[in-house]
């Protein structure tokens, strides 16, 4: 590692990458063990985690904005509707503590892992990546953003500067279910998450049900998600989940797990998921 | 090479390093404060675990230079006045411990959780300890002590 450089303002952390070379650090939890020797620590390094505002929750103009610095322990203790239930359920098993402490939103989905836990919530919360660089702002849906196997829409000039996600509304409710070879610290063999929005009569008016590490890149099952709008909320909803639905899912063999157990641990935690917020009554 | 300067324990220090230069590697060869342990250089083992600003961090997962001004803990800062920390005396007293070498680790990131949560259950306890490992499995001990600190200090 040549540099290292920590700026304050956005401005010129932009102007520094505009002049190419550098490799953008922020909680470090995915950049040390992936260089874990220490002279393959990469080049430059530009530390974002000094820069003003770039953590931080808040709400305007109908949006929930994350900044990509958050923390996942700051998510875990943020003062967010049970929407986002499962947000804080992915991030209280991202790595453990320590790792909480340090790991942001941002680098989650910069990183692009399959298997990062972040992804299938915020798919599932229809999140929008916003990104800066010295040409300016722009956004997309991070359906767009991650385009492959630890590969992302951004250009060598941006930073990830907030996560955006348009209000899901009081009714909302969302579970996250993670299965690895432990409980804890250890890599997501699969994941779901399911938001779902009871009308009152008590029919489901929304569903959104996102599967991780099942897929190069986590996805959303919208077949399911058809199926289970118009039906009433109650305990038989969970058995509308057929095998037919996790058609869009691929699953890979390795030392994890093999595709066909992936499979079926997908299909059965998202049985479990839709029971669990439908057993929590949906509205309250 | 950059110039470091944090507050360990307490007091203040400044280097010039290596920009490369991990945290854990800092407080062990620069400061020459051993107790923070290295066991498996790829942050799970959790027995290099440090308080920065307060929260347990695992220091194989940082650079020094991002420590740059920050108020650093290690094991080494936890007595005061030639007494044990509650956690340590807990730890102590519980034999919450087999080989030692996750001590440090394990004492430092109690001490966050019962910052976080000041009375724990063993469900609790064993939950939050996710990050920490101890080879020995002297896990039992552990909890107890855990547990114990958190009574003493009027949790």
């Amino acid at each position: 590692m040549a540099e290292y450089c920590r700026p304050a303002e956005l401005g010129e952390a932009l102007d520094l990458l505009a002049g190419g070379g550098w490799r953008i650090l922020a909680g470090g939890t995915d950049l040390y063990p992936a260089n874990a020797a220490r002279d393959r620590l990469p080049g430059a390094v530009l530390d974002i985690t000094g820069l003003d505002g770039l953590d931080g929750i808040g709400k305007q103009d109908g949006f929930w904005r994350i900044g990509a610095a958050t923390r996942w322990s700051s998510l875990i203790g943020a003062d967010l509707p049970p929407a986002f239930d499962g947000l804080k359920q992915a991030a209280a098993q991202i790595g453990a503590v320590q790792v909480q402490n340090m790991a942001t939103i941002g680098g989650n989905l910069c990183n692009a892992s399959p298997a990062a836990d972040g992804v299938p919530v915020l798919l599932g919360l229809d999140a929008r990546i916003e990104m800066a660089s010295a040409r300016g702002y722009r956004e997309m849906p991070l359906a767009e953003f991650i385009t492959g196997v630890r590969r992302t829409a951004l250009a060598p000039d941006e930073i990830v500067t907030a996560v955006r996600i348009p209000d899901p509304g009081p009714a909302a409710r969302s579970h996250f279910l993670k299965l690895g070879t432990r409980s804890y610290l250890v890599i997501s063999i699969a994941m779901v998450h399911v938001m779902l929005i009871a009308d009152p009569p008590g029919r489901v008016a929304d569903a959104r049900i996102a599967i991780g590490a099942c897929s190069p890149v986590a996805c959303r099952l919208s077949a399911l998600e058809r199926e289970l709008i118009g039906h009433p909320f109650d305990t038989s909803l969970a058995d509308r989940v057929r095998e037919e639905h996790f058609a869009p899912l691929s699953p890979i063999d390795d030392v994890r797990a093999t595709a066909a157990y992936r499979l079926e641990a997908a299909r059965e935690m998202t049985r479990r998921a839709i029971a669990a917020i439908v057993a929590g009554g949906g509205r309250r | 090479m950059p110039t470091v300067t944090m507050t360990v324990n307490g007091k203040q220090v400044s280097a010039d390093i290596d920009p490369r230069t991990l945290l854990a590697d800092f407080i062990r060869v620069n400061l020459d404060l051993t107790g923070t342990h290295i066991g498996c250089d790829t942050s799970q083992c959790g027995a290099c675990t440090i308080l920065v600003n307060g929260d347990a961090v695992k220091s194989c997962t940082m650079l020094a230079v991002q420590a740059d001004g920050a108020e650093v803990t290690t094991i080494e800062g936890l007595a005061e006045n030639g007494e044990m920390h509650p956690m340590q005396a807990a730890f102590k007293e519980h034999h919450g411990l087999q080989c030692g070498f996750c001590t440090p680790g394990m004492v430092m990131s109690a001490i966050d959780l019962v910052k976080r949560h000041p009375n724990p259950d063993e469900a609790t306890i064993r939950e939050e300890l996710d990050g920490n490992i101890c080879r020995c499995t002297g896990y039992h001990n552990i909890v107890k002590a855990v547990k114990a600190a958190a009574d003493a200090t009027g949790g």
